[in-house]
C-alpha cells in the first residue's frame, strides 16, 4: 500500500520536475543573455535618439508594396542572424503597430531555416532540423544539399507569412478596433 | 576649466543616467514577460515529455508523414489555430516529429527527396505559443497583440501548408 502511494508520488513529482529542469534551462541559458542585450539595445535606442530610430522604422513601415520585402525579408533575416532566438523580436519596436504582428511571423517562421548553416540562431531548438538531418545522414548524402534549399526556401516562406499576417492584421484591426492603427 | 569638468560631469552623468534606465527596463521586460512566460512552458514542456504525450502525439502525427499529400494533412492539422499554440512551446513536438520522420528516412522508409517539405510540414507552429511575448519585446501595444494573436494563427493556417508545397517544388532534383 505505501509502496503504491511511495510510486504514485514519484511520479507526481517527476512531471513537475521535468518542468524544473526545463525552467532552469531556459533561464540559465536565455535569460541572462536576454537582459544584456535588452539593455545595450535600449541603451543604443536612447543614445541615438527614439526621432533618428522611428526614422529606420517609417522608413521600412511605409505603404507600398516595394517596402515589404524590406520589413519581412531584410529586416527579419538580419534580426535573426545577429541577435538570435528569441532576442530578434525586439526589433520589431522600430516599426509602426499594424507591421509587428507580421515581422513577428517572419523572424519567428526563420529561427530554423539556417539550422543547417548558421546553427547560432537557434542552437536550443537544433533537432527540429536535426531530427530529418540524422535520416540524410544515416543514408551517406550529402547534407548541405537539403540545408542550403531549406534556407532558400526560408527566405520565401517568411516573405510570404509577413504579407499574409499583415493581411489578416488589417482585417481583424478594422474589425475589433475603431480607430485607425497609427502610422499604417 | 571649472565649467569643462562641470560639462564632462554632466555628458558622464547623462550616458551613465540612460543606460541605467536602458537596464532597469530590460529587467521590467524580463520580468513582467519573458519569466512568467518561460514558467508557463516549462510546465508544460515537463507535462508533455514526462507524460509521454509528446510521443504518443509524435508516433500519431508521424504516421501520416509517409508521403506528399500526408505532409500536406500533417501541416493542415499542425497549423490549426486551436492546436498550433499548444504544439509550439520549445518546438518539443517539431524536433520529436523531426526525430521520428529522420528515422524513418534512415530506415529507407520514407523517401529522403520528401525531407525539404518534411521539414516545412513538421513547423507550421513555430513560435504559436510565442506571439504575446514576442509582440511584446517588440514594444507593441496591447491593441495590438489583441489582434496580433488571432492575425499569425489564421495567417499560419494558409501559409503552413503552403510552405510545404514550396518546400516540395524545391525538393526537385534533391537526392535522385
Amino acid at each position: 500500500m505505501f509502496d503504491w502511494l511511495a510510486d504514485a508520488a514519484t511520479e507526481f513529482i517527476s512531471w513537475f520536475q521535468r518542468g524544473a529542469e526545463t525552467f532552469n534551462g531556459l533561464v540559465v541559458g536565455i535569460v541572462p543573455l536576454l537582459i544584456v542585450l535588452l539593455t545595450a539595445v535600449n541603451a543604443l535606442i536612447a543614445l541615438i535618439g527614439p526621432e533618428r530610430v522611428n526614422k529606420f522604422g517609417e522608413w521600412a513601415g511605409r505603404e507600398g508594396f516595394a517596402y515589404t520585402p524590406i520589413r519581412y525579408l531584410v529586416w527579419p533575416v538580419i534580426s535573426v542572424f545577429v541577435l538570435t532566438n528569441p532576442m530578434a523580436y525586439t526589433n520589431g519596436s522600430f516599426l509602426p503597430e499594424i507591421y509587428k504582428p507580421g515581422f513577428y511571423d517572419s523572424a519567428v517562421s526563420f529561427v530554423h531555416p539556417p539550422l543547417g548553416i548558421f546553427p547560432h540562431v537557434n542552437p536550443g531548438e537544433f533537432f527540429v532540423w536535426g531530427g530529418i538531418l540524422a535520416g540524410i545522414v544515416e543514408l551517406g548524402l550529402n547534407e548541405s544539399e537539403l540545408a542550403v534549399r531549406y534556407l532558400i526556401t526560408g527566405f520565401i516562406v517568411i516573405y510570404i507569412r509577413g504579407l499574409t499576417t499583415e493581411w489578416f492584421t488589417r482585417r481583424l484591426w478594422a474589425t475589433q478596433h475603431d480607430t485607425e492603427p497609427a502610422a499604417a | 576649466m571649472n565649467a569643462f569638468i562641470t560639462r564632462l560631469g554632466k555628458a558622464v552623468g547623462n550616458v551613465v543616467g540612460v543606460l541605467y534606465q536602458a537596464g532597469r527596463d530590460a529587467i521590467d521586460m524580463v520580468l513582467k514577460n519573458v519569466l512568467p512566460f518561460i514558467a508557463f512552458i516549462a510546465f508544460v514542456i515537463g507535462l508533455i515529455l514526462e507524460t509521454g504525450v509528446g510521443e504518443w502525439l509524435a508516433d500519431g502525427l508521424s504516421g501520416l508523414a509517409s508521403s506528399l499529400p500526408g505532409l500536406l494533412l500533417l501541416a493542415v492539422i499542425i497549423g490549426l489555430p486551436v492546436l498550433s499554440p499548444l504544439l509550439g512551446p520549445g518546438a518539443v513536438i517539431a524536433q520529436i516529429i523531426g526525430v521520428l520522420l529522420g528515422t524513418e528516412i534512415g530506415a529507407g522508409d520514407l523517401d529522403p527527396a520528401l525531407a525539404l517539405p518534411a521539414l516545412w510540414a513538421i513547423n507550421p507552429q513555430v513560435g504559436c505559443d510565442f506571439i504575446p511575448v514576442g509582440l511584446a519585446l517588440g514594444d507593441a501595444e496591447p491593441e495590438t497583440v489583441e489582434v496580433g494573436v488571432p492575425a499569425v494563427l489564421f495567417s499560419r493556417m494558409v501559409t503552413g501548408p503552403l510552405a510545404v508545397v514550396i518546400g516540395w517544388l524545391f525538393s526537385f532534383g534533391l537526392y535522385s
